[in-house]
């Protein structure tokens, strides 16, 4: 039961760090992969890859700015 | 032929982090117990893994339907490959404690020294439950990766031949292999399955990218200075001692 119960976690890990991290990149996935599909312009998509990672450049600082708190 | 160099690179390097940490582990088990019993675990780990590689792979490959594949395994390899950028970003910027072979090796040792020596099926739990766990990461990698690009053969050679490499070593050395730049590799690792995951949901929507597969090399540039740029800015926040 245990090796299930460490299993299951660590699929859900193999996605998920932080929730609220991951929350934000499925939001900026479905509002990028919603606009892609209806406006067809060439390399649009290279904003959704943008605005991905401008949010691991605000997640990691982030987190590193609590880690030194934590010290 | 890029995203066929592209999965076997992923594939190897994904499965080589991951074997190496997995090699520890059973190390740490068969060199304080004997090698019978975490062998047989190791083995249980590798048939169960490929087991899940063939039936998610066929799964993926034969039921799902392009457009959807390439939009939901993209999406997830998005969220996979961020993770381990995330953790490489913060290691590289000495925010997080570099993964220590070494260290991984004397915890699971201590963890044996409780249990009496008769007991040889903790041997094989901890060695089953060591590769089983790492080896999850590799079949996702292997099988969102080769479903995706139409070649999980070449995806399922690439973490093959990184598992057989590592084991090679292994058996050689007799050691872990802490020397393995395990933070560098999965910041490799991480860059690609981003970029890749990205490239595929996009095309999943239905979006067109210029000189299409060409395209990855640009989102990779665009995560590649992404987490520099963390990187430079959590060196900022926390000043290196003199």
């Amino acid at each position: 039961m245990r090796f299930i119960r460490a299993a299951a976690s660590e699929v859900v890990g193999l996605f998920v760090g932080d929730w609220v991290q991951t929350l934000v990149s499925i939001g900026i996935l479905a509002l990028g992969w919603f606009v892609v599909s209806r406006i067809q312009v060439e390399g649009l998509a290279f904003v959704v890859a943008l605005a991905l990672a401008a949010q691991l450049v605000y997640a990691t600082t982030l987190e590193a700015g609590a880690r030194d708190r934590r010290g | 032929m890029y995203a066929q160099v592209l999965t076997f690179g992923a594939a190897f390097l994904g499965s080589a982090v991951e074997s190496v940490e997995a090699l520890t582990i059973v190390l740490a088990v068969g060199l304080t117990r004997g090698w019978r019993a975490p062998l047989y675990g190791t083995v249980v780990a590798l048939v169960s893994l490929a087991v899940l590689v063939l039936v998610f792979g066929q799964l993926i490959v034969t039921r799902v339907p392009e457009s959807t594949l390439k939009l939901i395994i993209g999406t997830l390899i998005v969220l996979f490959g961020l993770r381990w950028l995330h953790k490489a970003v913060l290691r590289s910027a000495g925010a997080m404690a570099m993964h220590d072979e070494d260290k991984s090796y004397a915890q699971t040792v201590s963890e044996l020294e409780g249990a009496a020596a008769k007991q040889d099926w903790i041997g094989f739990t901890i060695a089953l439950k060591g590769v089983f766990l790492e080896g999850l990461e590799v079949v996702f990698i292997v099988v969102a990766i080769g479903g995706t690009s139409g070649s999980l053969n070449i995806a399922v050679a690439g973490g093959l031949l990184a598992m057989i490499v590592v084991a090679g070593i292994g058996v050689v050395v007799r050691k872990p292999l802490a020397r393995v730049p395990e933070n560098t590799l999965k910041y490799a690792v991480g860059i690609i399955l981003t970029s890749l995951g990205t490239f595929w949901a996009a095309e999943g929507m239905g979006a067109a990218w210029p000189l299409d597969f060409v395209s990855v090399l640009g989102i990779a540039a665009i995560y590649f200075g992404a987490s520099r740029v963390a990187i430079t800015l959590i060196n900022r926040r926390q000043p290196v001692p003199a």
